[in-house]
């Protein structure tokens, strides 16, 4: 209870006064009545009132200043409160008696140091003990009854930037060093530190011990980060990390808060932050008063955490009051939302949100332990909940798209994979990606293919005529259906072409069995089959208007259903089966969609009955609604059929659209392709793209990294000749020539081989071929 | 931005860019064989950069004394033989750096490596941080062992070089376990009074001149001196930082006792290399005469966030560059008188380094130091 009654003493509001020079280092003494500043030209003592700051004393006397003032760090002794101690810019430290009568309090001078000196530190509870560090890299405890120091500790590692005696250990004190080092020395022991451990990349500028924690360090440094060590066990183990947005300049625990420190920055930044270490990314409170680099920070009581008073380089002395800082974390969001690739949902939101209003008060009060023992000292107008500010949590919430449901992305896979974007004529193109679309249950997509086709094929295309595959008697290639149209009802062509479409999809299947299974007729009449299977369920909808459609081909179908069977149980093991393989068995299932289709095939009926009427109008002609329709496709959200058809179309179309579109298309549909990892596709399309940027994209920084097979270092040089252990790297291990062509390698252990021979190998055993035991993995 | 130019930039000497390497002294070969006849310079503090291959020394040598872009270091052959470089006829640094080619053993019994290190200031073992440094290890205790033996006034430095590819966490772990092991290894040997002294380096930013920079100072006797005086200057001119550059390298010699911000250093390089560059080009005479860098030197960039960049030459080779802001340059008489008396205080300094070489046994110390004292005197004179 002593220690309240003491707390209760102190009491103001934030306030400040102007002083005359830039501070560098203030310091109170122990009863928080007084405050001392020092700076280059400044050296003066304030009291602090409860109304503001009135100067008491100016410590910088005499004619001549002497260069023993110009201070670069100042304490106040915690004992006895009438000694300070400085240390001066030339090397000089210097101590101070309040008490000497004459105008000059100047007691004792050492000047052992040559240069300047950063850092006193008195002992926090040996009276005579000064302990400075300075930029020469030697650390000197000075015994305030003799002329000199009694001992000298050299860092061995550069300049001392801050020393500090252990609150709780009597002998310890840490120093931290300009390369980055932190020493833990033993004042008894001038030979050899105890400890030392590298605590930041660049310069460590300050330290401090906790006040309660026995052995927490926190240090700050150049690289901008702020971590608290854990020294109390064998091994130094750094338990929290702030990262701050400047070089940290000072650090100060926070008295009577466990967690929570204050900082300030010696660049750029001006303000003071206070974190609480348990939440590393947003700073519990900030204090913005300072125009120009802060340049110490003490608390004002070391029993009271709620006024912090500072100095800065803009010479004003402040008086912070804990109430009146502003708290980042209200102007935070704290909800966050986020769609996964697969069509997953996460939500981010304070518990006490999630777990309902009813429950929202308590949940922040019940889980902060502890800490409300000393409130009802103080009587703020709000009991301090934001005091609460580490106990904040948050729950995360993820909603999985159920497999197979509209949101996934299956489709997009697919499509991606299945859809041919060159190699073939045009036509054929249009038609397999028709199919394609049509397969995965997207009629618009499969009807705008195949509007495409006809759009832009040229009536008498040679390249369809010339096709292999439709060489059947009774199928009349796309062009000839064309002229056919002209004689005969449109709903009539329609359907037909319906036919031709499954026609073609199902020799396109069949081509690379085509040699093989040249039993003659039959095959024939298996495509016709299939054609029928889903003509069948045209005719379900298209039946009333078309009675006449009936021609000698499809009268052939329903003879042979049999082998048409076969034929479907046989696709899966065909070489394409990576888009095959899902869908066959839901061939039925996609074809009861069609009864959708019917809108979107009869809207299709009618611009295909336009040209027919004007079948010699130029493909540019369709170029303004195409280009309608491919923004249409890239606003709905599927890039992926605009770049598909931009792609297809190549010259059709490209002059049409802008550069920066086009590029806005290519760019988002690589990068939704490269999220799904479709690294081939993606590579095609950039190949494909006839667009600047996108061509660039792989040329730009394509590194392969690669190591010797032999002696497992990144191999420099170009070729494929180690220069460490002069042998070639690209051996197969399976067959011990040297690989020519395909190599295909072990990203772990950097063997491998030509790809069929590794292939073969793994499917006997897992184990590296090259003996090295290294379970391989190959994606 | 705006720079103002405040006095003609030339007369005296030089070529562009324009610090002539091969400024007087005529003994030295670019490349010298150790075994050569030592020549009286070759009694210098030197710096001797070591390491194994491919680990980046050539690299750190060009990008910091020869101005070569760091990108250019790609292509750098590997050196095959000892590359001695003698920078203190155009820098201040009056040392010189061997590059030893890293695949020379050159413990072989036909180096004289008694000679090598008994003149040697520093020794800087470069370390690969990006490959496996257990063999450098191995051979930085080798080489430091024996370094030690022959001469123990050496400084032992180890750049950790090549930390641009490595993760904050990274580097600190990196560090460490080089500095856990190499000293595990020197106490194993019994030699903990060897210090070494480690600094994460690279050459794409700034950190491997501050490393150098550090090591430069380490071998400066006047550097308490040059800090104090720097320290005097700033707080009695309002300048916020000032370093003492040597302008040809971009080292900083010496700079006041707060702490180096990288950003400011940064700074700093680069005004110096915005004025050499537009002095090259606007500074020289019509028939191309002239030096860049002179006893006239002087600029003032003023930035937009209320800070002056103040360059001003002290000695031939030594340029001063505050950062300090606007209102404390309100008063540029003070600051310009305050120069003068810090400039006057600097060339005493060196005076004394000049008579007490003369007294000493350094004939070869001289010639520099008396370039320092008779310095923007044409060259003819020296």
């Amino acid at each position: 209870m002593e220690k309240m009654t003491r707390v209760s003493t102190v009491s103001g509001h934030t306030m400040f006064c102007h002083l005359d020079a830039p501070a560098n280092a203030i310091s109170v003494c122990r009863d928080a009545t007084q405050v001392v500043v020092a700076g280059r030209n400044i050296f003066k003592i304030y009291g602090l009132e409860e109304d503001g700051f009135t100067e008491r004393l100016n410590l910088r006397v005499g004619r001549k200043p002497s260069l023993n003032f110009s201070c670069a760090d100042v304490m106040w002794h915690q004992m006895e409160e009438n000694l300070l101690a400085t240390a001066a810019t030339n090397g000089a430290v210097v101590t101070w008696n309040l008490a000497r009568s004459c105008r000059n309090k100047q007691e004792q001078l050492f000047t052992e140091h040559k240069r300047t000196v950063n850092k006193v530190c008195f002992h926090p509870t040996e009276v005579y003990m000064l302990l400075s560090g300075s930029q020469d890299g030697f650390m000197k405890c000075f015994d305030l009854r003799k002329k000199e120091s009694v001992s000298t500790f050299s860092g061995q590692s550069e300049s001392v930037r801050d020393v500090q005696f252990s609150i709780k250990d009597y002998f310890t004190f840490a120093a931290s060093f300009e390369n980055g080092n932190v020493q833990l020395w033993d004042i008894r022991r001038p030979d050899r530190y105890e400890r030392m451990f590298t605590a930041h990349t660049g310069p460590v500028f300050c330290c401090d011990w906790h006040p309660e924690d026995r052995g927490w360090l926190a240090t700050g440094g150049r690289d901008k980060m702020v971590k608290v060590w854990d020294m109390s066990t064998n091994r130094v183990k750094e338990i929290y990390c702030v990262q701050t947005i400047a070089s940290v300049a000072r650090v100060k625990w926070r008295p009577e808060r466990r967690y929570h420190l204050a900082t300030c920055s010696m660049m750029v930044d001006h303000n003071i932050y206070v974190w609480d270490v348990r939440r590393p990314f947003i700073p519990f409170a900030t204090f913005e008063e300072h125009k120009d680099v802060t340049t110490g920070i003490v608390w004002r009581h070391q029993h009271d955490p709620y006024y912090l008073l500072s100095g800065s380089k803009d010479s004003t002395l402040y008086q912070h009051m804990f109430k009146d800082a502003s708290r980042p974390v209200d102007r935070a969001n704290p909800e966050g939302l986020c769609f996964g690739l697969f069509g997953d949902l996460a939500f981010a939101a304070k518990e006490s949100l999630m777990s309902g209003p009813s429950s929202a008060g308590d949940v922040g009060r019940k889980t902060y332990p502890g800490g409300d023992r000393r409130y009802p000292i103080f009587f703020f107008k709000k009991p301090d909940v934001r005091e609460q500010f580490a106990q904040v949590s948050s729950a995360l919430s993820v909603f999985e798209s159920e497999a197979g449901s509209s949101v996934g992305m299956d489709w997009f896979i697919n499509t991606a994979q299945s859809y041919l974007l060159s190699g073939k004529p045009f036509a054929e193109l249009c038609e397999h990606n028709a199919q394609v679309a049509k397969r995965l249950n997207r009629p618009q997509e499969s009807t705008t293919w195949t509007m495409l086709r006809i759009m832009f094929s040229e009536p008498a295309n040679p390249s369809l005529s010339s096709n292999h595959n439709l060489n059947k008697s009774g199928n009349l290639p796309l062009v000839n259906s064309f002229s056919m149209k002209e004689m005969s009802a449109a709903l009539n062509e329609r359907n037909k072409e319906n036919r031709q479409d499954n026609l073609h999809s199902l020799e396109t299947n069949l081509n690379n069995n085509d040699e093989n299974e040249e039993t003659e007729g039959s095959e024939g009449q298996a495509e016709y089959l299939f054609g029928d299977a889903e003509l069948d369920d045209d005719d379900l909808y298209s039946m009333e208007h078309d009675n006449h459609a009936a021609e000698e081909p499809e009268y052939l179908l329903p003879q042979e259903a049999f082998p048409l069977r076969h034929e479907i149980m046989d696709h899966p093991s065909a070489p394409e089966p990576v888009q095959e393989r899902p869908e066959s068995p839901h061939v039925s299932g996609s074809e009861t969609e069609n009864t959708c289709l019917t809108s979107t095939e009869s809207f299709s009926l009618i611009s295909v009955s336009q040209l027919l009427f004007s079948p010699h109008l130029p493909p540019k002609f369709f170029c303004p609604i195409v280009k309608e329709m491919l923004c249409f496709y890239a606003e709905q959200g599927d890039v992926q059929m605009a770049v598909s058809v931009l792609i297809v179309l190549g010259d059709r179309i490209r002059k049409e659209i802008d550069e920066l579109t086009q590029e806005h298309w290519y760019m988002s549909y690589i990068d939704l392709l490269q999220r799904f990892e479709l690294w081939n596709v993606s590579n095609e399309v950039i190949k494909l793209s006839t667009c600047g940027p996108i061509m660039c994209l792989n040329q730009t920084s394509t590194t392969l990294h690669i190591n010797c097979s032999n002696c497992k270092r990144p191999m420099s040089n170009k070729g494929w000749i180690c220069d460490r252990c002069h042998q070639c790297a690209s051996v197969c291990a399976v067959c011990h020539h040297v690989v020519k062509g395909l190599f295909v390698w072990c990203q772990g252990c950097s063997h491998g081989g030509h790809l069929e021979h590794v292939m073969e190998w793994l499917k006997q055993s897992k184990h590296c071929p090259a003996g090295c035991g290294h379970l391989c993995e190959y994606t | 931005m705006s720079i103002q130019y405040e006095a003609p930039l030339a007369d005296s000497f030089g070529v562009a860019d324009s610090f002539p390497k091969d400024f007087g002294y005529g003994e030295e070969e670019e490349e010298e064989d150790i075994e050569d006849n030592p020549t009286p310079s070759d009694s210098k503090p030197r710096i001797l950069l070591m390491g194994l291959r491919r680990s980046g020394k050539s690299s750190i040598q060009k990008v910091v004394f020869h101005k070569m872009s760091p990108n250019e270091t790609l292509f750098l052959e590997s050196t095959n033989k000892i590359y001695k470089d003698d920078i203190s006829s155009s820098s201040f640094v009056n040392f010189q750096i061997w590059d030893f080619p890293g695949q020379v053993d050159f413990f072989d019994p036909t180096f004289d490596y008694e000679m090598i290190f008994r003149g040697t200031g520093a020794l800087i073992f470069v370390i690969d941080a990006q490959d496996d440094y257990v063999e450098a290890l191995g051979r930085l205790h080798l080489t430091v062992s024996r370094a030690y033996r022959v001469n123990p006034e050496i400084n032992f430095e180890v750049f950790i070089h090549k930390v641009d590819g490595l993760s904050d966490d990274h580097k600190i772990e990196t560090q460490r376990d080089i500095h856990q092991r190499a000293n595990d290894d020197l106490a194993d040997a019994s030699l903990e009074k060897l210090h070494l002294s480690f600094y994460l380096t690279s050459i794409y930013d700034h950190s491997i001149f501050e490393a150098f920079s550090k090591v430069v100072q380490k071998l400066l006797p006047q550097l308490p001196t040059l800090e104090n005086l720097l320290n005097i200057f700033i707080s009695n001119s309002g300048i916020e930082k000032a370093f003492l550059f040597d302008v040809v390298s971009k080292i900083y010699i010496a700079t006041d006792s707060s702490p180096v911000d990288m950003q400011s250093y940064e700074l700093c390089c680069d005004m110096i290399d915005v004025v050499i560059d537009v002095s090259c080009i606007y500074g020289l005479k019509e028939d191309g005469t002239g030096s860049a860098y002179d006893k006239e030197s002087m600029a003032i960039i003023r930035l937009n966030n209320t800070t002056v960049l103040y360059l001003k030459e002290v000695t031939k080779f030594l340029a001063l560059v505050c950062i300090l802001r606007e209102e404390s340059f309100e008063r540029k008489g003070l600051i310009d008188y305050n120069f003068h008396c810090f400039r006057k205080a600097i060339h005493e300094v060196f005076e004394v380094g000049v008579s007490t070489s003369r007294t000493s046994t350094q004939p070869a110390g001289t010639p520099l130091m008396k370039t320092v004292a008779l310095n923007g005197t044409p060259r003819s004179t020296v």
